[in-house]
């Protein structure tokens, strides 16, 4: 009650340092969900790799959708600690848009039953059902959940696709990644689109069930990862493949810049508003010397003046970081509102973040409000009562 | 046993490098239990430092003479920490300082009952006696004003209830009618009188008002740091008075 009565004395000086504080964890928050979002994408991917080898042609690259031909399988399938190979399809959704920054729509085409049941965490379906492998020669898909939103489908829904027909017939759980705008159809399907997206010189000579853009390794119990990767890349010409330490190498570098990042905000909000509660407590303690000095000679103790001022400042930290707090979450959830349609979803405010955000500014509104008020408490209360 | 003994009492304030005030220069002074005393003086007789001395607030200095030596209640003040001082100021003495020294921020009863929870009263029991103790002062019905918006006098009357928050054995009071009018003035004395008659409260007056010397039991002169007379107006306990030392 007299705290607030005590910061209320000082309005514009107590909203001016709230301001800075809330403009610091701010940053935290807003850069904080970021990096969130950005983590559990790599979080996705680690899952989605571990414990297999992605093999894509050379040229491809990480969401590579050059050609491979098929057979390229078989010849997979017979390397050492192979345990099942399967082929698959990943092409744009529409080829036409470029929008660059966001995971674009994606068409999957997987052969159901094919991993003999190597595959782990597989996306969970939320409504309907996932693809079998009687669908093989079927035009049915699963959607992911902003794909589903976007389109308005819901299974049982009928959907086009590049001049295809496909009956939705499962529904995606969100996991805030890839997934979310992925279309899963049975292979050949896919492969059927593919073949359109091919340059007329190529399309003539290959036919549509010769395609895949990944072959998918399921390494046999007991077999090194790595060294199978190795065996894989020896073996067949021009593949890439990819395993889930080497996933983790490349994308752990730009992750580690955005962290990097994430605490150097941190750090100058820490210094600025530490620096702006240290100010406003030392001229806190200066003008109210006089009271200080009173309050210690009628009997309050050093500890209770401390007490008095590290709380007040600790209040400007919890002020300034509910603020900070309200505000980034604003600013996330209208950017991401903003960016739904186009599946640029950038920010994920998780309650661990809010948590420490709210958590940090407190606490360093106490650690800088510490010293000014061991000043208070070691002035000479007559000194103090005599102050003009 | 006296409630407050003192001797080679000294105390000098530096102002500057070389500037040096010796505000005590050596005293002995002596309050028995349920005395009523006045300190008195010229400015700058070292009358307040003498009383901050008494109430704790400072202690002596040790050098440049004899040890100094200070007992409140039979304990030797000269050896406590700051929390046993702060400890005693809370339960034992109330003050009333120069000018008016309550807290802009609190209402007058809020102000009194701050007195009340350093002693450690619950919220209630610090309330209940804070508005007994206005009304004892006459202002029970601006208990809820700020400082500012009360008049000098009114402000004077909320410190004396503050310091009478926790019936301390000793109250210490610098200028306690500086601010009031002959008529309040008599009143205040009438009360202090009273609870110094009833409930064997010790006061200690620092004054220069010469009624308010008359009033009391004795009178302690002091002039240019040292104890220069001790008057006795009326001896209500015969024996042991306070002695000049010089």
């Amino acid at each position: 009650m007299s705290l607030l009565r005590n910061l209320a004395r000082r309005r514009l000086r107590t909203a001016l340092t709230i301001t800075g504080i809330t403009i610091g964890i701010w940053a935290l928050v807003v850069f904080g969900s970021m990096a969130n979002k950005i983590s559990s994408i790599v979080a996705i991917g680690s899952d989605y790799y571990a414990g297999k080898i992605v093999v894509t042609d050379k040229s491809g690259g990480l969401s590579g959708d050059s050609p491979m031909a098929i057979a390229l399988v078989d010849d997979i399938a017979a390397i050492d600690g192979v345990a099942a190979a399967v082929p698959g399809v990943s092409t744009l959704l529409d080829p036409e848009s470029q929008d660059g920054i966001s995971m674009p729509d994606m068409i999957v085409g997987d052969l159901p039953g094919a991993d003999q049941g190597h595959r782990k965490h597989p996306v969970q379906v939320a409504q309907g059902r996932a693809l079998a492998a009687d669908d093989a020669a079927a035009h049915v898909a699963v959607l992911g959940s902003d794909l589903a939103r976007k389109f308005g489908k819901g299974v049982g829904d009928t959907l086009e696709i590049r001049g295809m027909t496909f009956e939705v017939v499962g529904i995606l759980e969100p996991t805030l990644t890839a997934p979310d705008a992925t279309a899963l159809v049975p292979l050949a399907a896919a492969q059927e689109m593919f073949l359109q997206d091919l340059p007329p010189v190529v399309r003539q000579n290959v036919r549509a069930d010769q395609l895949a853009t990944d072959i998918t390794v399921y390494p046999a119990e007991g077999t090194d990862v790595e060294a199978l990767a190795t065996r894989i890349e020896a073996t067949v010409p021009n593949a890439s493949a990819m395993t889930a330490a080497e996933f983790d190498k490349v994308v752990g570098s730009s992750v580690a810049i955005f962290n990097a990042i994430i605490v150097g905000v941190a750090l100058i909000s820490l210094i600025v508003g530490g620096l702006s509660v240290i100010n406003t407590m030392a001229m806190t303690v200066a003008e109210r010397t006089r009271e200080i000095g009173i309050k210690r000679a009628i009997g309050g103790s050093r500890a209770r003046v401390i007490r008095e001022l590290v709380g007040e400042a600790g209040l400007i930290g919890l002020l300034g970081g509910l603020l900070g707090l309200g505000l980034g979450s604003v600013v996330v959830y209208l950017a991401n509102e903003a960016g739904r349609s186009s599946g640029t979803i950038l920010f994920q405010l998780t309650p661990q973040t809010a948590i420490f955000a709210v958590l940090f500014s407190t606490i360093l509104g106490v650690v800088a409000g510490i010293i000014p008020a061991w000043n208070a408490a070691r002035l000479d209360p007559v000194a103090a009562l005599r102050y003009e | 046993m006296a409630l407050l003994e003192g001797r080679n009492l000294r105390k000098t304030y530096k102002l500057g490098r070389k500037n040096e005030v010796q505000a005590l220069r050596g005293v002995a002074v002596s309050i028995e239990a349920g005395e009523l005393v006045a300190l008195m003086g010229p400015s700058g007789s070292g009358k307040s430092t003498l009383m901050h001395l008494l109430g704790l607030l400072h202690s002596p200095d040790q050098n440049h003479g004899p040890a100094p030596e200070l007992s409140f209640g039979g304990r030797d003040a000269t050896r406590m920490s700051d929390g046993e001082r702060t400890r005693i100021r809370a339960h034992e003495m109330g003050f009333v300082f120069q000018q008016f020294n309550l807290v802009p921020t609190l209402t007058a009863v809020e102000n009194v009952m701050l007195a009340g929870e350093y002693a450690g009263l619950s919220r209630r029991e610090a309330r209940e006696r804070a508005i007994a103790r206005l009304n004892m002062v006459g202002l029970a019905e601006r208990a809820t004003h700020r400082p500012s918006e009360l008049s000098g006098g009114e402000q004077q009357r909320v410190a004396i209830a503050r310091a009478l928050v926790n019936d301390p054995a000793l109250v210490l009071a610098d200028e306690p009618t500086g601010n009031l009018d002959s008529r309040r003035s008599a009143e205040l004395l009438g009360l202090i009188r009273k609870l110094n008659r009833e409930h064997g409260q010790t006061f200690v007056l620092v004054t220069h008002d010469a009624e308010v010397g008359v009033a009391c039991d004795r009178i302690i002169r002091m002039r240019d740091g040292l104890v220069r007379a001790v008057e006795l107006v009326n001896d209500p306990t015969p024996g042991d008075v306070g002695e000049a030392a010089a």
